[in-house]
């Protein structure tokens, strides 16, 4: 009873962290995507709240917070107050598998306790994805339930969209898996221990897997709806997609689920191409107990790199027809991704490690 | 040619221009737009901005009454009332003169038609009102737009120069008079 009840406070504890780590940069993001935006187009940015427009997102949140909360006439109210949490909920459940710091194990008072990731299971992958899936549920759900045709459009995009995308991300991930020999994403890290020339992406024996990166780049941003993808709520047809009757903290649930996709792709990406939470070179890794802290530290680093890409992205490229992603992704990303699994196994097996 | 294009269009060549542009004007930030109720734009000399009655230096209405800018006014936005002077006949003035500002197309004209120089366009733009008919200005309001708007006022007509006086008309190229 008392080991349950110390486990049980150190894993509340430990998710109370990340979910306040993650929360706190989805806010974060919201004030560095527009500053970044911005300044990529020539402009300013928010810099009314505070000093350079830094508690913007504070400001946001209030607003949103007490804004009317509205159900359109001819809703399924059921439906729309739930889509929502199935969307925001799978977003931020992915991240109990992401480890971001050594794989360590300390004792506390006869209790094991990993304490850089929330729980580590041998099928963290299949986990996140599967959870992903979860969410287009909550989108098209949001989307149907709404009562309106534009929702109704942007949430028939999604589900077409996040279908012809998901196969790419779980096709690009598999060269990853037949590298590291293991869906966990704990001893994916370990795998790619040492310099950047051990990172799958890099990794030169047997084959790197930049390939297989890029299409899981390109597919992620599909599957997050962002730019140049973001043809579920394309605000210049419409509206808003399948968040337009959205008002008020739901309407704020889809926008912090958005970028805690994005968060948690970033992870995905850093964990599985770009070694976690390892250094690019082995002297820039703090030695003996302080690893973690240049772990945590690089891995915060690539993660945010991966964001600035997103924002990058939104602020160079137009937006996709919708035969075209269909195309894309059909028929250029899904040979690719399929070449690249039969290459690293064949290669994989001639040269075993 | 065909092969350079291939190659190309396989490693994203058009969009990694696109993205080395955009952190170009990432890495240089250097952004075109102000802060606007802060910072303010100047505004260029002849700027056409909200209307104004001007006055002479000793405190009278330049408006002698004569409707002429009502004539010209393309979108009717003004309505003047002449009358007499009291007591000097030969005077005249605006006893009423309102503007309609929601039809203001500020091209101007009235202010060229003008042949005392009454109106006068000043450099005011910020005159969103939450209610329409605060647009709807009278006498009072335009001469205090002109007021604030062109503090340094002009001499009678027959002070500025002794021809004018037989006329009052400020025309620019006046004919010499010969005594």
């Amino acid at each position: 009873m008392f080991e349950t009840s110390i486990k049980l406070a150190l894993t509340l504890s430990q998710i109370g962290a990340v979910m306040g780590v993650v929360l706190l940069t989805v806010a974060v993001l919201t004030l560095l995507e527009r500053k970044v935006l911005s300044w990529m187009q020539d402009r300013m940015g928010p810099m009314e709240v505070g000093p350079y427009g830094v508690l913007q997102p504070v400001a946001d949140g209030l607003k949103l917070f007490f804004k009317e909360d509205i159900i359109p006439a001819g809703a399924n109210k059921i439906l729309f107050s739930l889509a929502p949490i199935i969307v925001l909920v799978p977003a931020l459940i992915g991240f109990a598998v992401i480890p971001f710091g050594p794989n360590w194990t300390i004792d506390v008072l006869g209790v094991e306790f990993k304490p850089f990731v929330i729980s580590d299971i041998n099928i963290g992958v299949l986990y996140i994805l599967a959870f992903t899936s979860i969410g287009a549920y909550g989108v098209i759900l949001g989307g149907w339930a709404s009562n309106s045709k534009y929702s109704l459009l942007g949430g028939l995009r999604s589900a077409a969209q996040l279908i012809s995308y998901e196969l790419n991300v779980g096709l690009a991930i598999v060269g990853v898996l037949l590298l590291s020999g293991s869906l966990s994403l704990v001893e994916i890290t370990e795998a790619q221990a040492g310099g950047f020339w051990n990172w799958f992406a890099f990794d030169p024996l047997p084959f790197p897997q930049f390939i297989a990166f890029v299409v899981f780049l390109i597919a992620s941003v599909a599957e997050t709806n962002r730019v140049p993808f973001d043809l579920p709520e394309a605000e210049s047809e419409l509206v808003a997609g399948f968040f337009t009757e959205y008002s008020g903290m739901r309407f704020a649930f889809f926008f912090m689920a958005e970028y805690a996709n994005m968060i948690l792709v970033s992870c995905m990406s850093t964990v599985l191409f770009f070694g976690g939470w390892h250094a690019p070179f082995p002297f820039l890794q703090a030695p003996g107990n302080f690893v973690w802290v240049t772990g945590i530290f690089w891995f915060t680093v690539k993660v945010y790199f991966f964001l600035f890409l997103f924002f990058w992205f939104r602020a160079t490229l137009p937006r996709l027809r919708y035969d075209q992603l269909m195309r894309f992704g059909w028929k250029v990303l899904l040979p690719i991704a399929l070449g690249n699994v039969v290459v690293t196994s064949l290669l994989a097996y001639i040269f075993p490690n | 040619m065909k092969l350079k294009k291939w190659i190309q269009s396989l490693i994203f060549y058009e969009i990694l221009l696109g993205m080395k542009e955009t952190l170009k004007h990432f890495l240089k930030y250097r952004p075109i737009t102000l802060e606007y109720p802060h910072v303010k734009k100047p505004l260029p000399e002849n700027y056409r901005g909200m209307l104004g009655l001007l006055r002479y230096d000793d405190d009278t209405e330049k408006c002698v009454g004569c409707d002429l800018c009502e004539a010209a006014c393309p979108s009717r936005v003004i309505r003047v009332v002449s009358a007499e002077v009291p007591g000097e006949p030969t005077k005249r003035y605006a006893k009423e003169y309102d503007m309609d500002m929601t039809r203001c197309l500020f091209c101007g004209m009235c202010v060229q038609a003008c042949p005392v120089d009454a109106l006068g366009m000043s450099q005011e733009f910020e005159w969103a009102v939450y209610d329409k008919r605060n647009l709807h200005l009278n006498k009072e309001q335009l001469l205090a737009i002109g007021d604030r708007a062109f503090p340094e006022r002009e001499k009678r007509l027959e002070f500025q120069h002794p021809n004018v006086a037989y006329f009052n008309v400020s025309f620019e190229d006046i004919p010499e008079k010969e005594f």
